[in-house]
Order: structure tokens, then C-alpha cells, then sequence
């Protein structure tokens, strides 16, 4: 197999999570004897680069991150410049999310799920995992632990020929938490999360408090 | 006050907002010219509450959003894209009512719909909470508006009411509904 994986993220590849995510998916990827080439579309000085790839191979991987419920802007923007093919080449998406739960892609994943069809290509499934936005400022050993399953996601995408959804809902974890978890994360979310987020907040040279109101509504 | 914001390459919502001057409102069209950024200092206007503004988006530069989280860590509430934005920003925050006139492509919003939802990012914190049985940021200001969508061409009509809920529910606020152009009585019956 030989695959060529986008990136779907607006953000530049330096700080992107989804970014961070294909390092490790490739690792699986070539671990179970396949190849692959890399794109990402934050710049579009890149975007004919990726369409050419997208052009000439049938195995096609676009990693992404959830923006708004949905597909990034960006990416939309991208697809729309991409020409209908047949059923030869093969699409296939990894959808991540900030939130924990894997409900929160659902409305992503359903777009997804038929943008083959729309495409003219056949369709390799989702892979769906929330819980990613710590990627970006977590220490790197809390990192590894966020990224490191995803190659297992890469092995398993050329074992089994596709995402299959077994191996999918298996990945994705609870669809919603129970509610003694969700109790004990609202506690968090009150108090260790929000001093977390201030921390970076300050780290980054934030001035003002996070829930600061720059204008009146 | 009623805001609608037009992406569409044939101006469609331009016809909901000559409809709703004839119902009697007092319709503004805050219309962009070609020049494009300057205008943001006219697009200031005074706040009126018993309006209904049309925004066409054509000429107005609007990035993508970059994903670079400053408008919850590092700028709260502010998006760091100098671009023709925050004015319509600021609008859709005060608005009662916000309803996207938006061309579809794969059967979803087109991507200037998108990148416009994209960066509304300001208005919620980066702190969390749950509602329901689901965690969701927290809204940044009391007041939020509801969402409609109108749109032209072959949506997935199943899909985009189910987006739009979500985003409702994420923006602490409700879902209008969806509506085709060609069947949008029912929608313009709800802007009020």
C-alpha cells in the first residue's frame, strides 16, 4: 500500500495536534510495510502539491481536526478544488476533536460518510478520537500517551484494508461518559482545568483574564 | 435585531431582505463596496433592536480561521486575523436572530459559510461545563444569538438540521431550523 496522507488542519504543521497525530499513524502505517507521502493545506503555496498527489495515487488519507461541529473552512475550500475521480481510488478520513466524548464527531463523521459519494471515490471508512486538544501544550510524555494508540490505528488501517467499524467504535471510547465521571470532570472543569488554562493563558503572555468580554453584547 | 448574512454567489438573501422591508421592517442593507476593507468603520453603525440587517459578504475580506487559539488563551475574546471580521463579530454576538444565506457543495455550507462559523470562536471561553450529558465551552457573553440556515442547491437537508443544532447547542443558544431557499416562507414567517 502506498498512501498519501493530508492534512486537513488550518493550523501551521509546527503547532498542529492532527499533525502530530499522522507522525504516529504513519509510524503504524510503516511498521505494517506500507509507504506513504505527506501534505499538509494550512498553506496554500502547498495545495497544488496535494491535489497532484490526490490526482495521481488511489490511496488517499485525510487527517483532520473538528472545526464548528464540521469540516474546517479550509478544507472545504480545498475539496472544492479537487476533480471527481472513480471508484478505483479509495478516500479514508481521521477525524479528531478537542472533547472528550466520541458524540461530538458524530456530526462531523455523518458529513463524512458520504463525501466519497460527492467525490466519485470509494470509501475506507472514519476513524474518529476526541480528547486531543491537550497535543499542543501538554508536556511531551503526556503527549506520547495522547498520539502513541493512533499507531496501532495505522497498523490496523493496512492489516484490515481500511477502517473498519469494529476497530473504529473500539477506538473512538464512550460515546458519552457516565454520570459519575461527568460529575467528577465538572469539578475539574471548576477548578484544576480552569487554572490549567490560565497557566497557558499566562505562558502565552495573556493579559487579561480568559473569560474577559472585550465588548458588550 | 435580525441579522442575515449572504454568501451566496447569487446575492439570494437579498430578495428574504427586500421581502421583509415589504412586511414592514425596517430593513437595513449594510452593503460592502468592492474596496472592501476600509468599509469596516461604516459597518460600525448604531445598534437598533427592531431592524432586520442584510449583510452581503462578497466584497468583505474574510479568512479562514488559522486555529491558533489566541481568542481563549492569549487575546481573549479577540481574533488576531486583521481582517474585515470582527464587525460582522460583533453584530452576530448582539443579534437576536442570525440566519446564513449559504450556497451548498457536497450536499454541507459552503466553505465562506464555514470560515465565517469558524471564527466565532471568540464568543465562547475556553473554560468548559457540561450541558446535558455533553462538555461544552462556556459562553463568553449573557447573550447569544439563534441560528437559522437558508440555503440554495442540493443540501443534505438531514445532515445541516443536525449541524445546526449542534452549533446551536455549542453557542448556548437554539437552532432555528434549516430551510431551502425555494421553501424559506416558513423561515422568513420566524424572523422577528
Amino acid at each position: 500500500m502506498h498512501a498519501v496522507i493530508i492534512n486537513g488542519s488550518p493550523r501551521v504543521s509546527k503547532h498542529s495536534n492532527t499533525e502530530r497525530i499522522i507522525d504516529s499513524f504513519a509510524e503504524g502505517l510503516a511498521l505494517s510495510g506500507a509507504s506513504y507521502e505527506r501534505y499538509a493545506i494550512s498553506d496554500k503555496d502547498n495545495w497544488d502539491s496535494a491535489r497532484e498527489a490526490y490526482i495521481k495515487n488511489t490511496e488517499i488519507i485525510i487527517a483532520l481536526p473538528l472545526y464548528v461541529e464540521c469540516v474546517p473552512g479550509i478544507l472545504l475550500e480545498f475539496l472544492e478544488t479537487l476533480p471527481v475521480k472513480d471508484e478505483t481510488t479509495r478516500i479514508s478520513f481521521i477525524l479528531q476533536g478537542g472533547f472528550a466524548e466520541a458524540k461530538q464527531l458524530e456530526c462531523g463523521k455523518a458529513f463524512l460518510d458520504k463525501l466519497p459519494g460527492y467525490l466519485g471515490v470509494s470509501y475506507g471508512g472514519t476513524l474518529i478520537k476526541g480528547d486531543n486538544f491537550g497535543i499542543r501544550v501538554l508536556k511531551e510524555s503526556e503527549v506520547q500517551k495522547i498520539i502513541t494508540p493512533y499507531r496501532n490505528m495505522g497498523k490496523a488501517f493496512v492489516d484490515e484494508d481500511g477502517f473498519k467499524p469494529e476497530t473504529v467504535k473500539k477506538f473512538a471510547g464512550p460515546e458519552i461518559f457516565s454520570l459519575p465521571i461527568r460529575l467528577m470532570l465538572q469539578l475539574m472543569f471548576m477548578t484544576l482545568a480552569r487554572k490549567n488554562y490560565r497557566d497557558i493563558a499566562k505562558g502565552w503572555g495573556c493579559k487579561v483574564p480568559i473569560d474577559y468580554r472585550p465588548w458588550s453584547a | 435585531m435580525v441579522l442575515l448574512i449572504d454568501t451566496t454567489e447569487e446575492k439570494k438573501g437579498k430578495d428574504i431582505a427586500f421581502l421583509l422591508g415589504k412586511y414592514g421592517n425596517r430593513t437595513v442593507i449594510l452593503d460592502i463596496p468592492k474596496e472592501g476593507n476600509r468599509l469596516v468603520d461604516s459597518f460600525e453603525m448604531k445598534y437598533s433592536e427592531d431592524v432586520v440587517e442584510y449583510v452581503d459578504t462578497e466584497h468583505m475580506n474574510i479568512s479562514h480561521c488559522f486555529g491558533c487559539n489566541f481568542c481563549w488563551l492569549k487575546t481573549p475574546g479577540k481574533c488576531v486575523i486583521n481582517d474585515d471580521y470582527e464587525p460582522l463579530l460583533k453584530r452576530i454576538s448582539r443579534a437576536d436572530q442570525v440566519w446564513l444565506v449559504s450556497d451548498t457543495r457536497f450536499g454541507f455550507v459552503s466553505y465562506k459559510t464555514k470560515n465565517i462559523m469558524d471564527r466565532l470562536m471568540p464568543i465562547v471561553t475556553m473554560n468548559l461545563h457540561y450541558v446535558g450529558d455533553q462538555m461544552r465551552h462556556i459562553a463568553r457573553y449573557d447573550h447569544n444569538p439563534d441560528w437559522g440556515l437558508i440555503y440554495t442547491g442540493e443540501g443534505d437537508k438531514d445532515n445541516l438540521s443536525l449541524w445546526c443544532e449542534r452549533v446551536a447547542v455549542n453557542f448556548s443558544t437554539k437552532s432555528l431550523g434549516v430551510f431551502e431557499f425555494d421553501k424559506c416562507g416558513e423561515a422568513i414567517g420566524c424572523m422577528q
